[in-house]
């Protein structure tokens, strides 16, 4: 079929798109162009045949229409793109907000150094011994409970090694002789404590405390 | 000059266009079509039609201004008579039933990227930039596919 240059008003007239003056000189022009005027009859038809019919033509292709219509659209719809801008904006401002205040309004884990390192957490109070020069071996370390449910690893360190180490849910510890014998007068220990939760969380720490004794009596 | 000729090609696009511009359901709509044929032939034989125009255009001019006529006298009718029924254009016209199911049935068996296209794009009357949008191909796209389903449609509607 040939073409004319004004059949792609044909849509636009037959919607009642076109404005006035366009509008008027295409009916002038299809009043003398078979063409055009055979084409919109063609489409006067199709598009009647399609209003009336719709429903029964295209229930297939409904579905994909309406889901890509459902949710997104209505969404975006519910806002102009500069009401959208200036969400996001908001969104981003609460975003800050939550991210670098909401934190530190929070009671945070007290922070402190032992040996250098930095510890989050409670400090465990050390009960005994904490005095250098013991006459004998240690036979208890005793600390600060932190209540029922808490468990505690008592370690015992020679110079910066790891000599013995135990578990209890007591806040205290009986050294056997065993452990005992593992040390030797004159040298240089230390201890330390650690708590956890029940969900083995560390909680607390003690600072490391030094003692010797001079006797293996 | 074959007049009887020109009443053969004219009636229909007088009629299209008359219909177009007062509605399909108003029953006048075929009276107009003959007032306007029958103007048509007598300014023909009195040789009002001079030849400055195309014959087009002076059958355009006579068929807007018999419109305009009828849609005024109508519309002080109007002012005293019951409320009209709604405008129906011929585009929500369906002439032959029979026709009509048999190119409902052809549009159904298009292929689903020209069917998506002609229902955003006549049924749900869409711009081609609204359709091209939805369906995300460009607005030229849209025009191809609406012309290309036309175009397959088109054996079945001259059949």
């Amino acid at each position: 079929m040939k073409k004319c240059k004004f059949e792609n008003l044909i849509d636009e007239y037959l919607f009642d798109r076109l404005e006035e003056t366009r509008k008027k000189s295409f009916e002038e022009h299809y009043f003398g162009c078979p063409l055009c005027f055979e084409k919109m009859e063609e489409k006067n038809e199709l598009i009647a045949v399609i209003k009336a019919k719709g429903d029964e033509i295209f229930h297939d292709v409904y579905a994909p229409s309406k889901i890509r219509q459902s949710w997104l659209e209505p969404v975006l719809a519910f806002l102009t793109p500069r009401q959208w801008a200036m969400a996001a904006v908001s969104a981003a401002l609460i975003l800050v907000v939550a991210i670098g205040i909401i934190p530190n309004l929070k009671t945070r884990s007290p922070e402190f150094f032992i040996n250098d390192d930095l510890v989050r957490g409670s400090s465990i109070n050390l009960i005994s011994p904490v005095i250098d020069n013991l006459g004998q071996v240690p036979s208890e370390f005793r600390w600060q409970s932190l209540g029922e449910n808490t468990e505690y690893k008592l370690f015992i360190f020679h110079q910066e090694v790891l000599l013995w180490s135990t578990d209890t849910n007591e806040n205290y510890v009986i050294l056997s002789e065993d452990v005992k014998s593992m040390m030797a007068p004159g040298k240089k220990y230390s201890w330390q404590v650690k708590a956890f939760s029940p969900e083995g969380t560390l909680i607390a720490v003690s600072s490391r405390v030094q003692f010797n004794f001079t006797s293996s009596e | 000059m074959d007049i009887d000729a020109i009443v053969a090609k004219y009636r229909p696009v007088v009629s299209f266009r008359v219909k177009k511009s007062i509605g399909v359901q108003t029953p006048d709509w075929e009276d107009v079509v003959n007032e306007v044929m029958i103007n048509v032939v007598e300014k023909l034989k009195k040789g009002e039609f001079r030849g400055d125009s195309s014959v087009g255009t002076f059958i355009y001019t006579i068929t807007s201004r018999r419109i305009i006529d009828f849609i005024r006298k109508k519309s002080k009718v109007l002012k005293h008579a019951p409320e009209p029924d709604p405008y129906l254009s011929p585009r929500e016209h369906v002439e032959n039933l029979e026709r009509a199911q048999w190119i409902a049935d052809s549009i159904k068996k298009l292929k689903p990227k020209y069917k998506e296209v002609l229902f955003l794009y006549y049924y749900q009357e869409l711009s081609r930039e609204e359709v091209a949008k939805k369906l995300r191909i460009s607005p030229r796209r849209v025009s191809e596919r609406v012309n290309y389903a036309q175009k397959l449609l088109r054996k079945v509607m001259k059949e």
